[in-house]
């Protein structure tokens, strides 16, 4: 049974370990099971999603700054940046912070995650992971993409972004292109998540410091190694501040639908765990009658596995949220 | 998530032993998931205040920026239709190969004073210098060491001629361009600086200043201009400037500095020599004359953006503000629970 199941839990105990050996996670005693399903449950949920989906999202910003390159090469496949650029987009530049969220992050406390059980249900019903979700990321990344080389493109139209008159060639455009593209994709990350410790900040803060430092060490390299990106930064992109001033540009206009997005969610059409911080937020959480209220009203005739899928999505989202959204927003 | 491992389970012994005896594993805030955090959200007094603090930076920005671009003059003048002579003109293509004079007199007028140093720039349309096979066709090593004088395998079909290596060798050194620009103001020369138009990384660490052009344009078919066999490298900086290869297919690259101020009305007239064979793909050929802001050339896009963003941020900020206030979230009243109405957990 244990391994028939899509996960199967032992309980190590005064019977043996056979349980153990044959589950896919073991615990000590009976009353963890509470914790490791409501709240790792709910986590390990949370976090592969909002993992995932962000994963698709930075590499389709990545691919399709390229591709857009492309048309204007005639499509010869002339790459958009520098060889290492393009290698270590998805090692240095962009890789520590989303670890960082799929290990770390925490939509909602443990406390709450015991407060208030229907979290579990987020993943039952596969609210996190459906394909709204996931077409929506997508079409995030090719947005950003489309303003970032868009952007880029313009303010470089005549390549005369420099006060000494010299003009800008590939290497600028595609440093200038990745250097907005680093800053975008990572906070990107930092608008979605909303859990920051000190290992998100180090994370998402260093991977752009990291970019500016990566490029300066590169470019100080021998021209033979570096070729076009020999001091790129410190020569040409730095001293111009049409550099500067379109990095901050395209950062913020890559952000704003996004942001405007979550703020009318958020404030409009919160999903379960929204609304919970949103009760942490509004401090009734130490309200122990609206708690139980909130406990009672979410009780459902819930089934598990394909059947609760099914019905979640033949109930439709809003006919979920009206009753629970009617009492949360009551108050 | 991993298993959570016992804690102490009571074992055999008498109670201090068995504390003693603990497999609790050792707290901590970062193992137990539960490290001092900060836990923003969206807020209506977040979004409001984001949007106008970007607002308020941006339109500054935008006011700035567009000031720069407007202080710079440009004068533009396409001289490539222009240039072949009439009876020519059927046949463009037989026109450039051929060797009849190629020389062209052009006239442009300052509208507005230009302070020196006045930037002068060839502009090619629809040239596609950024194309896979045209970057890739050059040779780093022999550029900058006459030691690899014989790394000529990426230039292909523009490495040898007769056995001998091309230096420099490759399409992009082969396809030079060489109309060149006399500029005289009011009969009398303007001195063009040609000196110092590269990138000082080129000329001091890629282009070396002990090689010098060998068997350059040798071959059966002549792509743009000759290289004096005496110059170093590093000093031939049209050709430092051309073989920094342009991004988009339409580009300028610097020609030469002008460091005298042009007034109001004064009249250019510049003798071109029309050398250069863009007929042959619709290019088109430009000569430009800048001045430079701190921002750089001509360019209202960032202004212009900066502006719109701003202005759209101002927008949002009050659109974000009247949609909180119209639909604020109802103050607490229990007879409005559903809880209420409907005993008992319900559908």
């Amino acid at each position: 049974m244990l391994q028939e199941a899509d996960i199967g839990v032992g309980i190590s105990g005064v019977e043996g370990m056979q349980a153990v050996m044959s589950s896919d996670i073991a615990i000590a005693q009976f009353r963890y099971l509470e914790r490791l399903l409501l709240v790792h449950g709910h986590w390990c949920y949370s976090r592969i999603s909002s993992m995932i989906c962000y994963f698709f999202y930075k590499n389709i910003t990545f691919g399709v700054t390229i591709f857009l390159y492309e048309a204007y090469t005639s499509f010869s496949a002339q790459p958009a940046y520098n060889d290492w650029f393009l290698s270590l987009f998805n090692v240095f530049f962009s890789s520590l912070p989303v670890i960082a969220v799929g290990v770390f992050d925490q939509d909602v406390s443990a406390r709450f995650c015991y407060k208030f059980p229907l979290l579990y249900q987020e993943g039952v019903q596969n609210i996190l992971f459906s394909w709204k979700r996931i077409i929506g990321w997508m079409f995030n990344g090719v947005i950003s993409a489309l303003a970032i080389f868009f952007l880029c493109k313009e303010s470089l139209k005549h390549q005369l972004f420099d006060p000494n008159g010299k003009t800008a060639g590939w290497e600028v455009l595609g440093g200038t292109m990745y250097t907005c593209m680093v800053w975008v994709v990572n906070l990107q990350l930092a608008l979605s998540i909303s859990y920051f410790t000190w290992v998100q900040h180090i994370v998402i803060w260093g991977s752009i410091a990291l970019w500016y430092i990566f490029l300066m060490i590169y470019g100080a390299m021998s021209p033979s190694f570096s070729t076009d990106a020999y001091m790129v930064f410190l020569e040409a992109l730095a001293p111009a501040p049409s550099y500067w001033l379109t990095t901050l540009f395209v950062m913020i206009f890559s952000l704003i639908p996004y942001f405007i997005y979550k703020s009318v969610k958020m404030r409009f059409f919160p999903v379960y765990h929204q609304m919970i911080q949103w009760i942490r937020y509004e401090g009734h959480s130490n309200d122990a009658e609206f708690v139980e209220m909130v406990r009672q009203r979410s009780i459902r005739p819930t089934t598990v596995g394909y059947t609760a899928r099914r019905a979640a999505s033949v109930r439709r989202e809003d006919r979920f949220y009206d009753q629970i959204h009617t009492d949360l927003v009551a108050f | 998530m991993s298993s959570n491992t016992a804690s102490s389970s009571a074992g055999s012994g008498d109670s201090s032993a068995a504390r003693k005896n603990s497999k609790r594993p050792k707290y901590s805030k970062f193992t137990q998931q539960e490290l001092p955090a900060c836990k923003p959200i969206l807020t209506p007094g977040w979004v409001i205040s984001t949007f106008l603090i970007v607002s308020v930076i941006f339109i500054p920005l935008g006011v700035i920026s567009l000031f720069a671009s407007q202080d710079v003059v440009e004068i533009v003048d396409r001289y490539d239709n222009d240039c072949i002579p009439a009876p020519a003109r059927t046949n463009k293509v037989a026109f450039i190969q051929g060797d009849s004079p190629k020389a062209c007199n052009r006239t442009l007028t300052v509208t507005k004073r230009m302070k020196q140093p006045i930037y002068v720039y060839y502009q090619l349309d629809n040239f596609y210098q950024n194309h896979r096979r045209y970057v890739k066709s050059r040779s780093d090593s022999q550029l900058r060491s006459p030691k690899f004088e014989n790394q000529i395998s990426a230039c292909k079909p523009e490495d040898d001629v007769g056995g001998q290596p091309i230096v420099p060798c490759g399409l992009i050194a082969w396809s030079l361009f060489n109309d060149t620009y006399t500029l005289s103001r009011n009969n009398t020369p303007l001195a063009v600086n040609k000196k110092g138009i590269a990138w000082k990384s080129d000329k001091e660490h890629k282009f070396g200043n002990k090689v010098f052009p060998k068997n350059f344009q040798k071959g059966n078919l002549t792509g743009g201009a000759t290289l004096n066999p005496d110059i170093p490298l590093s000093e031939q900086e049209d050709l430092i400037v051309w073989m920094r290869t342009a991004a988009l297919p339409t580009f300028r690259k610097l020609y030469g500095k002008i460091e005298t101020d042009l007034e109001n009305g004064d009249t250019i007239q510049v003798t071109l020599q029309n050398n250069y064979n863009t007929y042959s793909f619709s290019g088109k050929k430009k000569l430009v004359l800048s001045t430079t802001s701190w921002l750089g050339g001509k360019n209202d896009f960032l202004g212009i953006a900066y502006l719109t963003v701003g202005g759209i941020c101002f927008f949002l900020a009050l659109a974000f503000t009247i949609m909180y206030l119209v639909k604020p979230r109802r103050l607490g009243d229990p007879s409005y629970l559903s809880w209420n109405r409907n005993p008992g957990g319900g559908r």
